[in-house]
């Protein structure tokens, strides 16, 4: 690792130290993430092995973070595997919280969040059409560069490899405001749409610039979904009643849902509805989500 | 998560076009380098070398599927190019061959231990040596190990000739199969795209069984925008040759060469020169052996039919 110098460390991931370090030789900005490997006796883990591997495979996409290399150390008999990523200079959260609070807050340019959402979506049917799910979509892992309006998805992957923790490495409880209904639920068999879920509420905080349903327990998350979206019935989503978590909920009607979000477009709006449909079998795929009116006016030749 | 060599992606439905595109896109990351094929004429030591791991590996991998010697060999070529290796020390190539061998089991998820591969081939090596040296092949890999190999193509390509019969596509599939898996022994057509390599076998084996559909095949074929023609015509003339030893050797004839033509082969001259021969070992490859005597023979009797030349076809 002495190619790199570390500069400060940048956070901590759910699964390790991220710092932020130069390459020496080329002066390149990385983001280093470090992770202990547990060997047993057979050599390199197989499934580090495997999700590393995977990583690699998805990285091809512009819309997601570029893994540079893998760097393979034994510090003091410890074997270590550090990542290196390419270094973007903030995510979307910092990037919304910037434009809430500070010396000059104001909303986010409507052009600029037509932009984000659509390389979100084509970052997310990158991993789908790769059949990967990211199942943790949230402000915090995706990188902004805010001269050049890009947008990439960050930690992917790992949820299988190093097995999806309920508290991060620091203890930090993991968010739950942007989990898909079914998952709150305890459904176990569930698929892409979870991530469309994640997509809807990124979209809406953007607009926002407040998270749309900022629960602290998984059942106070479920009744923040229900508030707005009504208490869903059997009939808008077939076999609710008989998911694992499933209780009786105080019946809510559905509200206006271009109420939650007052600045945006018709058009966005059909679009949100869409990602938040509470029968994932009818949420938008992201790649249909590409197609959707909502990007006509965008100048799609730039991506 | 079990890394399928024909399905590299882990999705569990069939994969769509999008995802060949991005394996189009990306399957020159699981080549060996440009520089070695494009710049360098092997050396006759490398050759040698070459053939020394491999044949380590076909020995020590012979209770998998030949898809796991398959896998364990494209790591081979990818990784010996990146470093010098000399036969001074001939426990290295050993070594280098249990960690191919060892890193595609863990790719493919089979329960295995290092002791039982080592057994085998009569190695013993301890499991922190095997840890550095599969660190450095994954090093050179750049970790990536979810290959993209030419059975990732095959069903996109099948895809474009549209068949009504699913026997005939199976037929045609588990020749080109066959033809894949033999040409992973000839040395010249590493220089090959992994997708040049699934199409010129399909068209191989389409011209042995299907010869009256083989220019609606190659026409189906090099339409595709992500083929080039040139190099799928010296692919497939490559192929041809390596092929047609095939032929020769299945039939009894004096094979031209005295490298084992297929990985069939290989397995059975490793086994029967290694000093221990297991009676019951040499009975199955026997019966394979067999098995391909028969089939071969059936395409041969398909050829008959017709008087195709090669070149005839390929001027068209």
């Amino acid at each position: 690792m002495e190619k790199y110098q570390k500069l400060e460390k940048v956070g901590e991931g759910t699964y390790g130290k991220v710092y932020k370090a130069k390459d020496k030789a080329t002066g390149l900005l990385v983001a280093l993430k470090k992770t202990r490997l547990e060997m047993d006796e057979e050599g390199v883990p197989p499934t580090a092995l495997r999700e590393v591997s995977l990583l690699q495979m998805l990285s091809s996409s512009i819309y997601v973070v570029q893994l540079l290399c893998v760097e393979h150390v034994d510090k003091n008999g410890k074997p270590l595997l550090y990542l290196v990523f390419e270094y973007l200079d903030t995510d979307l959260k910092k990037f919304i919280d910037s434009h809430r609070k500070g010396p000059n807050p104001r909303p986010l340019p409507p052009s600029l969040i037509q932009s984000y959402l659509y390389q979100l979506c084509k970052g997310v049917a990158h991993c789908h059409s790769h059949g990967v799910l990211h199942r943790d979509l949230k402000p915090q892992n995706l990188l902004v560069d805010k001269e050049k309006g890009i947008l990439k998805i960050a930690d992917l992957g790992l949820g299988r490899a190093f097995t999806v923790p309920l508290k991060s490495y620091t203890h930090e409880i993991v968010t739950l405001w942007y989990r898909a209904p079914e998952v709150l639920l305890g459904s176990t068999h569930y698929s892409t749409a979870v991530d469309m879920w994640s997509v809807g509420c990124i979209f809406a905080e953007m607009v926002r610039r407040q998270a749309l349903f900022p629960g602290d327990s998984e059942f106070q998350q479920l009744l923040h979904i229900f508030r707005l979206l009504g208490t869903p019935t059997e009939k808008q989503w077939p076999g609710v009643d008989s998911l694992r978590d499933w209780h009786v909920y105080p019946q809510w009607e559905p509200q206006n849902l271009a109420r939650a979000v007052p600045s945006l477009c018709p058009d966005g709006v059909d679009l949100l509805s869409k990602m938040l449909k509470y029968d994932p079998a009818d949420r938008i795929s992201a790649k249909a989500a590409l197609d959707h009116s909502y990007f006509d006016s965008l100048d799609k030749s730039q991506f | 998560m079990e890394f399928d060599l024909e399905n590299p992606l882990p999705t569990s439905d069939d994969l769509h076009y999008d995802s060949f595109t991005s394996l189009f896109t990306v399957e020159s990351d699981h080549m060996p380098s440009k520089n070695y094929t494009q710049n360098l004429k092997p050396t006759d030591l490398y050759i040698s070398i070459r053939h020394e791991t491999l044949s380590l590996i076909l020995q020590i991998s012979h209770n998998f599927d030949p898809f796991l010697a398959y896998l364990a060999i494209s790591y081979l070529d990818r990784f010996l190019p990146t470093k010098s290796v000399t036969k001074e020390k001939p426990w290295i190539l050993k070594l280098i061959s249990v960690c191919c061998v060892s890193l595609a089991l863990k790719m493919r998820k089979t329960e295995f231990s290092l002791t039982g591969i080592q057994q085998d081939g009569g190695f013993n090596f301890d499991s922190e040596t095997i840890r550095r040296m599969e660190s450095l092949i994954l090093g050179a890999l750049k970790w990536r190990m979810r290959s993209i190999t030419p059975f990732s193509f095959i069903s996109f390509f099948i895809s474009l000739f549209k068949f009504k019969e699913p026997p005939l596509r199976q037929a045609l599939k588990a020749r080109a199969i066959e033809i894949i898996f033999k040409a992973q022994n000839e040395i010249k057509l590493l220089e090959f795209k992994p997708s040049i390599l699934a199409a010129s076998a399909l068209l191989s084996a389409s011209h042995e069984l299907f010869p009256m559909q083989f220019l609606c095949f190659r026409k189906a074929i090099s339409n595709c925008p992500h083929v080039n023609k040139d190099n799928l015509l010296s692919c497939y003339n490559v192929m041809q040759e390596t092929a047609m030893d095939g032929y020769q050797s299945a039939l009894g004839m004096v094979s031209s060469s005295s490298t084992p033509v297929n990985v069939l082969d290989l397995q059975s001259s490793s086994s029967s020169s290694s000093e221990k021969i297991n009676p019951t070992e040499t009975n199955a490859t026997g019966s394979i052996r067999l098995e391909r005597d028969l089939k071969r023979r059936k395409i041969d009797g398909l050829r008959g039919h017709n008087t195709f030349q090669l070149s005839q076809i390929l001027q068209c």
